[in-house]
């Protein structure tokens, strides 16, 4: 298993990085954690001429929050994420996620750049994102323009990053108090595993705790990109809380669900996990909005 | 009590832990020698095509390429496993036979330049129908992978011990199972790689990656047409083999050949990729059993039938299928048995040996009957089988002697650590405690090949200062620990201190040895050990008492000091010329007693360097039927497991939370590597319980051929453990011991099968137990009976 040879970049900032990317066209790739880069160049899926590492870009890094926003650099790490003490309430989600992306030796390195410009169905971290209403932040020559995170996957490995684009950020809208979250994956095993179905779930409660003022169910694996459930939030935003409604609502996140056969698993088990872990998704979100911790597990 | 020995059955560091923990360690590709090229290999992107033509002429004429070969080039010669079946050729002459089969290789300056000339050989295969199930290979009409087995049919064995049919006719309660496992991986951490070097007057050594140098010297001179004595095969440390690399790879015998042609070493190495192509790992079994047992619950009598779905070559595949009947002749009493077993050739990679070689799936869907009848007949598992075992000396109905046999104290061992009593019908739904036994040999009765040969010898240096002695060993260390259990047998049997031993191993120019397989190297290399320091301890002692002119039988060795029973001797002398010999050294023996060091000194200065020599081989063991070989050991090993599983009645998903594991190993030589033994042993079979499976797609190529998507247990995935030991003593071992590499793997994947019924009421025939394929069990019990079992 070698690395095939190419020319690599090191661009001191992100008009030098994305100017670079305009320069050398669809030859270039950009690399951060290189946690699937380096997997796919060694086994010759792809042969770019060029690589433009980011490590140099300041702009990428850093958790900043202000103006009840929550900035997330691009090339923060997973490990950071899952350790993260910005991630706290109804951010929690994005943390647990985080913790359970591939072993701690790739968490140190993969970005959460990398995990969701690779668009990879399963991926971790799109799911609790796109169920905090996440922004991406994209870098181009022309400037920076900000896209809705559900509008961003566009299918397995496509996105609507341009090819002269590089993905500063994502920003998150602060939830505040009755918010609260909760991110499940099932694999085979406990831990390195790439989900057979993921799912996250938010909850904003109602000042008076109990009426559910915005929800988002957010399924991975299940479809050729993470996807939120709009049935799901339909039947659950502006009912209130309670077993038998996260029930429904995992019925028809279910429903949303558009599942495949393949050697994982079968769209049908697919389909019904949706509906186990969404289910059990929204309690754990419940009880935290409530400020209840654990739950069912 | 003192302690029976002073070396044996202690907690030992071992010998290679520094090496390892500190990085230093040197694996078969961390080797380089001067000048040495790189080889790379062409493998079939065909699961079966005929060769039309291959095209070298691009390849040859790349700057940096050094040689290419292809089958052509070679000389005809079939090699393998058994050799009455070889059926392999190093590289493909006319056709291939699975995805991954060799075509062409390849030796260049550098490993970019050998992959890129790979690339430029150009292949025109001939497609032919790829035949990637048993069902399809022995279907009418199926093309023949092997022209030599019309048919595909590898291998058949019928066999019967008793009268089956009379017996059933007696049994008051007959079961029916079936059960089928995926074909699995080693997953050893380190790929195979290897180095092979041919000196000026055309000696080859290879450097490699092996569990059976001696099998490896032996193919590569006959593929070769060499002499054995010209082959030297050196293993380095090596990271596992669990059976796959128990026998000659393409891979070195390609490196071989690439050495010879181009006059330099060759440096190869398989990619994680490659060692699913190649396998050799565990097969897919097909099983069906019917058992038969008398009202009171005795084992009477067992029907069983079994194809297995060999790949596209023999390789340990004779063996496999017998051990996969043979394996069920113990541990318990079973008057009468009927196995018919088929090994059918498909165009997949060939399997092989893995640990617990043919008897694991055999061995789950036993016990998982054993349980379902103890529940008909209103009996606990665990008084079931203690009602129906064997005790030491019992032979079985295929001729195998349990010469000792830690069996029901193991049965009793797990069930009290376990609590099983307060636990076994009393869990909640959701919640299960299941168990197992199964037993195993400790060493192959009969080399692979026909032969009278030793099964091992070791010699007994003692070091000519008399500090120390090396065992010098053919035995190879893969990670198993036998280097530290030779030097224990040797430290034990000379009377000194473990770190006064030295081990030098894995070299087939230290003397013969089968290798590390079949559970072998504790007992018979550790007989040779044992002999051989025996033998310099003899000589050193009768060279002492002629120095001190007292009678042998006055003299021992313990720790390290010479005993002399009988009254006072004037050891003064002897002690003089010591301390004369060394005026300046800082660590003079003192005390009344002389030590091991002025002794063997001593011995030496009389008579030269002090050499002990060991040998051993088993004596004729087993009946005479056809196959009686297979499943004859000096001695078995034996386990009782129990396995607590919480099952997420909703999802489907197995959390493996404890497993109580006892093992009779004999005496224990190290007891932390016995316990290590049973911990890799009950990770290896969780792995394959729960998880683990190749995968292939229509056209034969492997799905998932990488440790990212071929899942292994994770340490997050291993439950807390419970190891209890138990010792017998093995009467054809040394001190009393045996095996416990691979028995120990045998009661897991039943265990957590029986936990998994107890927890859910899920009769489930085919592993892995992946979330879906238990989920869809739970809901078909649900069904079947209402509510589940007694816990609805």
């Amino acid at each position: 298993m070698l690395l095939p040879k190419f020319d690599y970049h090191q661009p001191r900032d992100l008009p030098a990085a994305c100017g670079l990317l305009a320069e050398l066209g669809p030859e270039a790739r950009v690399i951060a954690g290189g946690t699937d880069l380096l997997v796919n160049l060694k086994h010759g899926r792809i042969r770019p001429k060029a690589l433009v590492g980011l490590e140099r870009l300041e702009e990428l890094t850093g958790l900043d929050s202000g103006r009840g926003r929550l900035f997330i650099g691009a090339r923060t790490s997973a490990a950071h994420l899952a350790a993260s003490r910005s991630l706290g309430g109804g951010l929690r989600l994005l943390a647990q996620a985080a913790g359970q992306l591939g072993s701690p030796q790739v968490r140190n390195r993969a970005t959460i750049g990398g995990n969701l410009c690779t668009a990879r169905p399963a991926a971790e971290l799109p799911p609790p994102l796109l169920c905090l209403d996440a922004r991406a932040l994209l870098a181009g020559p022309q400037g920076q323009r900000e896209v809705a995170l559900s509008a961003f996957f566009k299918g397995p490995g496509l996105t609507v990053l341009g090819p002269d684009e590089i993905m500063r950020g994502v920003v998150i809208p602060r939830p505040g108090l009755g918010g609260g979250g909760a991110y499940l994956k099932l694999g085979l095993r406990r831990a390195m595993e790439i989900s057979l179905v993921n799912v996250a779930a938010f909850l904003q409660l109602a000042p008076d705790g109990r009426t559910i003022a915005q929800a988002r169910v957010a399924l991975g694996a299940v479809a050729p990109t993470p996807i939120l459930s709009p049935r799901a939030a339909q039947a659950l935003i502006g009912q209130r809380a309670g077993d038998k409604l996260f029930a429904a609502a995992a019925e028809a996140a279910a429903r949303d669900a558009r599942p495949i056969d393949d050697h994982r698993g079968s769209a049908a088990y697919r389909r019904d996990m949706v509906r186990v872990l969404a289910r059990r998704a929204l309690e754990q979100a419940w009880d935290q909005a409530r400020g209840r911790r654990g739950g069912k597990s | 009590m003192a302690a029976k020995y002073d070396v044996l059955g202690s907690r030992a560091p071992r010998l290679d832990a520094p090496d390892k923990a500190t990085g230093r360690a040197r694996f078969a590709d961390d080797l380089n020698l001067p000048g040495q090229l790189y080889g790379a290999l062409l493998q079939s992107p065909h699961a079966h095509a005929r060769i039309k033509r291959i095209d070298v002429s691009r390849a040859r004429r790349l700057r940096g390429v050094k040689a290419v070969l292809t089958g052509q080039d070679l000389p005809p010669i079939l090699y393998g496993v058994s050799p009455a079946r070889y059926d392999e050729e190093v590289l493909a002459r006319d056709k291939v036979r699975h995805v991954g089969d060799d075509v062409a290789a390849v030796a260049a300056v550098d490993l970019e330049t050998a992959l890129e000339a790979v690339g430029l050989i150009q292949v025109e295969y001939e497609p032919l129908p790829a035949l990637l199930t048993a069902e399809q290979a022995l279907a009418e009409g199926a093309p023949a992978i092997h022209d030599l087995f019309p048919g595909n049919l590898c291998a058949e064995v019928h066999q019967e011990f008793g009268d089956v049919a009379a017996a059933f006719k007696q049994c008051h309660l007959i079961r029916s199972g079936r059960m089928v496992n995926k074909m699995q991986d080693g997953a050893f951490l380190e790929p195979n790689a290897c180095i092979a070097e041919f000196d000026r007057r055309g000696n080859l050594t290879l450097y490699s990656s092996t569990q059976a140098p001696h099998y490896v010297q032996r193919t590569a001179a006959m593929v070769l047409g060499l002499n054995m004595s010209q082959v030297r095969v050196v293993k380095p440390y090596v990271g596992g083999g669990f059976g796959p690399k128990a026998a000659a790879t393409p891979l070195e015998l390609a490196a071989c050949f690439l050495a010879r042609r181009s006059g330099r070493p060759v440096k190869m190495g398989f990619t994680r990729e490659q060692v699913f192509l190649f396998s050799r790992a565990r097969h897919q079994f097909f099983h069906e059993m019917k058992i038969g047992v008398a009202k009171d619950g005795t084992f009477l009598a067992l029907e069983h039938r079994c194809t297995l779905d060999g790949g596209a070559y023999s390789s340990f595949g004779i063996a496999t299928v017998y051990y996969a009947g043979s394996l069920l002749g113990g541990p318990y009493r079973l008057p009468n048995m009927r196995y018919d077993g088929w090994r059918v050739f498909t165009n997949k990679p060939a399997c092989g040996a893995q640990r617990g070689h043919g008897g694991v799936i055999a061995r789950a869907l036993f016990e998982q009957q054993l349980d379902l009848i103890a529940q008909e007949l209103g009996q606990d598992p665990i008084a079931l089988r203690l009602q129906n075992t064997m005790q030491a000396g019992d032979v079985t109905c295929n001729d195998l002697n349990m010469s000792s046999l830690g069996m029901r104290e193991c049965l009793q061992a797990v069930g009290d650590g376990s609590g099983w009593r307060g636990k076994r019908g009393r869990l909640p739904r959701g919640k299960g405690i299941g168990m197992a036994s199964g037993f195993f040999v400790s060493g192959a009765g009969y080399p692979i090949y026909r032969s009278e040969t030793y099964h091992a010898t070791v010699t007994v240096k003692v070091q000519e200062d008399g500090g120390g002695v090396k065992v010098l060993t053919g035995a190879a260390e893969i990670g198993q620990g036998s280097d530290t259990a030779m030097a224990m047998i040797a430290a034990e049997a000379l009377g000194i201190p473990l770190r006064d031993v030295r081990v030098e191993s894995g070299d087939t120019d230290l003397g013969v040895d089968l290798g590390a397989y079949s559970s072998r190297t504790t007992l018979m290399t550790g007989h040779a050990t044992k002999e051989a320091a025996e033998d310099a301890r003899e000589q050193i002692l009768q060279a002492l008492a002629e120095e001190l002119g007292v009678v042998r039988g006055r003299l021992s060795i313990r720790r390290g000091r010479v005993k002399i029973a009988g009254g006072p001797v004037d050891i003064g002398p002897l002690r003089g010329r010591y301390l004369k010999e060394h005026r300046g050294w800082t660590d003079q023996p003192t005390g009344r007693e002389l030590s091991f060091r002025e002794a063997a000194r001593v011995a030496y200065l009389r008579q030269g360097t002090i050499v002990g020599t060991g040998k051993y081989k088993p004596p004729p063991l087993g009946g005479e039927y056809k196959g009686a070989a297979v499943g004859t050991s000096p001695a078995y090993g034996c386990s009782a497991q129990v396995a607590e599983v919480s099952v997420d009645l909703e999802t489907g998903q197995v959390f493996v939370e404890r497993i109580t594991d006892a093992h009779d190993c004999g005496q224990a030589v190290n007891r932390t590597s016995v316990e290590g033994q049973m911990e890799g042993s009950v990770s290896m079979g969780l792995g394959e319980a729960l998880f683990e499976e190749v995968k292939f797609d229509s056209k034969g190529r492997v799905l998932n051929p990488s440790l990212g998507e071929y899942h292994i247990p994770t340490i997050m995935d291993m439950p807390q453990m419970k190891c209890i030991v138990v010792e017998s003593n093995e009467p054809n071992g040394p001190y009393g011991a045996k095996e416990v590499g691979e028995g120990a793997i045998m009661p897991t994947i039943p265990a957590i099968l029986n936990a998994v019924y107890d927890a859910t009421g899920a009769v489930i025939d085919e592993l892995p137990l992946t979330p879906e394929r238990v989920l869809a069990a739970i809901k078909k019990a649900g069904q079947n009976k209402k509510g589940g079992r007694r816990k609805g």
